[in-house]
């Protein structure tokens, strides 16, 4: 559930965006900077957050009334260890400090839905955090950490699997299909494909975080669809993109399956015109892309 | 004996029911309440509850019927109900403090003979709390049900009767009262009065839990809820008269705050309550079907709809919007433009500024891209379908409770959607 402190959409005086190359943080980039709002993104060699005393470093920078989005996070494709988590700790632990000690208007975390179990196949935002891996654990102690600064207006935002043309990560899913239907012509599936997921396009991700943005709301939101598909009906959708023959292949199944629901009532009451992009509409639009990108 | 007169304090919607309901059955009755324009309003028959059969009542036996703000009116009573409503906060607490003050007027003015008897829904363990030496005090379930209020006061199912010591006969003159209405009296302890009166309202939700969670399944799969109810009543362990419609939550406050003693109580002594806090989510849930369901069919469709809400109230025949699905629906569309229309609550109650009150049904649906039917008021279920298809600019009808003929609604050309049922 989340509350807007500003009943009207009012922009932010400059957005703090860290995190701002990946995946999620380029397309809210883009799109603040197509509404002209004021942004700064420092990159991490600009400014290493998980370097000890970064803070006061970085307070130079930040202003009061700033709105700070926290993106920055060791991916778990690039990590899963112990070390790994350590070091994200560390760099919110950074942001944390330099809150504290320079202050901002909004501090926006972009957690994960990692904190919750992945045994619990409906979620809304007052279900239980239960992370069962060190990534989740991880994400769930950063918001505790963001929550502590009792000063600041915090809003959580937990999104489900992200999927549009410019992800570079290749988990399981909608951006792994497209790119093994195009170099393999086939699609494996993990089982038959039968787990249920929100999977949510990027372009959605990006609204919704800047409407957050206008509106500085605080809180905690899912950033999900309402919507979820199975594995086998997404990779019917992808096979469908292309003019040939993709062929989807079924396994035996390793593990058992599970199901991932959102109700998103807690989306619609803080955004009731908001239009979600259907999953269909989605990956046709992501294949579109990636076609015309690559002539 | 003489007939006993019988006093109410409180001019509650329970407390005017029971008052006017006694003195239907001939009893002289002593209606107080310590607010003087209150009881001036009712002097000028200014009734502020609706009920079907309670005007006529009022007027047909008037000459027993004494209402004042002098508590030492209540000195002439043998029995003297105490009934202030018990407010409610939104977590359910209650706020125990009116009934409290009542108790005390009513212990200063009545006659040490006089049968004291607390109706207000209060914690187990309020009433032996209350007791006093010299007192006669008991405590009596009310099982009121808003729209049906006056037929429960005239013929109950049972008396449920909480007494110091149950061993003990009832007083004459309370005996003599309550024998008056022919159905059983069951006397038992305090505590256990007060909790039968939430074990009946668990009974009640989960009948209404079942329904929710099951007819949420059907609108997934292609069952038909409506189609299954008829099975169940049929059983003998569920019942003819089981709840088992489904609808938006639990509403009016009542129910709510049974679910907060419950929970409160086994968080207190260490039982489990996890079910009751299962309902409780649940009901939360399902008060929402309405606003998912216009998002999904208009809202993230259609820019700038305009928005036809039939229903206010929490229910049918009533005048309360406690908790009511209407108001928390209309809560979340202030971007939008609707044409709300009630027959009893006026369209300034609903927390939306861009809440038009329309003169009738048909007006609020009056180029309309939807309709949305929040309370099932009886009056509803009598629209022509064919009339509002030529009223509603678009096709949507969102009738959660059922009111219109589903059939008839699809041919005339709408898009009907309701609990229960695959859309």
């Amino acid at each position: 559930m989340i509350t807007h402190q500003n009943s009207q959409s009012q922009n932010p005086t400059r957005v703090v965006l860290l995190g701002a190359r990946g995946f999620i943080g380029t397309a809210i980039r883009n799109l603040l900077d197509a509404q002209g709002i004021s942004v700064i993104a420092p990159s991490s060699a600009e400014l290493n957050l998980a370097e000890v005393g970064v803070a006061d470093k970085f307070v130079m920078l930040l202003q009061p009334t700033d709105t700070v989005v926290m993106l920055a996070a060791i991916t778990p494709d690039k990590g899963r260890d112990i070390a790994t988590m350590m070091k994200n700790l560390t760099m919110m632990q950074s942001v944390c400090a330099m809150i504290e000690k320079s202050a901002c208007a909004h501090l926006v975390y972009f957690s994960s839905d990692a904190v919750y179990n992945a045994a619990v196949s409906r979620v809304n935002e007052d279900t239980p955090a239960s992370p069962q891996d060190l990534y989740g654990a991880m994400h769930y102690t950063r918001e505790i950490m963001a929550r502590s600064l009792t000063k600041t207006p915090v809003l959580v935002l937990r999104p489900t699997i992200v999927y549009g043309a410019d992800d570079t990560h290749n988990s399981y899913g909608p951006n792994r299909f497209r790119r093994v239907a195009q170099k393999d012509g086939r699609i494996v599936l993990f089982g038959g494909g039968e787990e249920t997921r929100d999977h949510i396009h990027i372009d959605d991700v990006a609204a919704l975080t800047v409407r957050c943005l206008l509106h500085r709301s605080t809180g905690t939101l899912n950033v999900a669809t309402g919507t979820s598909k199975s594995f086998l009906e997404v990779a019917e959708l992808v096979a469908k993109q292309f003019n040939r023959d993709i062929e989807v292949i079924t396994t035996p199944r390793q593990n058992p399956v599970t199901h991932r629901h959102y109700d998103v009532t807690n989306s619609i009451k803080a955004f009731p015109d908001f239009r979600f992009i259907a999953v269909a509409d989605g990956i046709a639009h992501v294949h579109k892309k990636t076609m015309k990108a690559a002539q | 004996m003489t007939a006993p007169v019988i006093g109410f304090c409180g001019m509650t919607h329970l407390g005017l029911v029971s008052g006017v309901s006694a003195s239907a059955k001939g009893f002289s009755v002593i209606c107080f309440d310590p607010d003087a324009a209150r009881v001036a309003a009712l002097v000028r028959r200014e009734v502020p509850i609706s009920e079907p059969q309670f005007d006529s009542l009022v007027t047909k036996n008037a000459e027993r019927l004494k209402f004042t703000s002098a508590a030492t009116d209540l000195s002439a009573c043998d029995v003297i109900y105490v009934v202030p409503d018990v407010p409610t906060d939104d977590l359910g607490r209650s706020d125990l403090g009116p009934v409290n003050a009542l108790l005390d007027t009513v212990f200063a003015v009545a006659r040490n003979d006089a049968v004291v008897v607390l109706q207000s829904q209060v914690p187990p363990g309020f009433t032996r709390g209350w007791q006093r030496p010299g007192r006669i005090l008991y405590y009596q379930v009310e099982t009121l049900i808003f729209g049906r209020a006056v037929e429960r006061a005239l013929s109950p199912e049972r008396y449920i009767v909480g007494c110091a010591d149950p061993a003990q006969p009832l007083p004459p003159a309370y005996r003599t009262f309550l024998s008056a209405h022919d159905c059983p009296i069951l006397p038992m302890r305090y505590e256990s009065a007060e909790l039968a009166k939430i074990s009946i309202n668990m009974c009640l939700v989960a009948s209404v839990s079942v329904a929710n969670t099951l007819a949420e399944l059907c609108e997934k799969i292609g069952a038909v809820w409506s189609e299954i109810v008829p099975a169940l009543k049929l059983d003998k362990r569920i019942g003819q008269h089981a709840y088992l419609a489904p609808g938006l939550g639990i509403a009016g406050g009542n129910l709510e705050r049974d679910l907060a003693t419950v929970c409160n109580y086994a968080d207190r002594y260490g039982t489990d309550a996890d079910v009751v806090r299962a309902w409780v989510a649940n009901s939360r849930h399902r008060r929402d079907w309405a606003l998912r369901t216009l998002h999904r069919e208009i809202l993230s469709r259609m820019d700038d709809p305009v928005i036809a809400v039939l229903g206010l109230a929490y229910k049918r025949d009533t005048h309360s919007t406690k908790n009511s699905p209407s108001m928390a629906l209309l809560e979340h569309l202030q971007l939008f433009r609707v044409r709300v229309f009630d027959p009893v609550v006026p369209a300034s109650a609903a927390p939306n500024p861009r809440c038009h009150g329309a003169k009738s049904e048909l007006d609020a649906c009056e180029e309309a891209d939807v309709l949305v039917i929040m309370t099932p008021w009886p009056q509803f279920a009598r629209l022509d379908p064919t009339a509002i298809a030529q009223r509603l600019r678009g096709k949507a009808v969102i009738d959660p409770y059922a009111v219109l003929n589903g059939a008839a609604c699809r041919a005339a050309g709408l898009n009907y959607l309701t609990l229960g049922v695959q859309s």
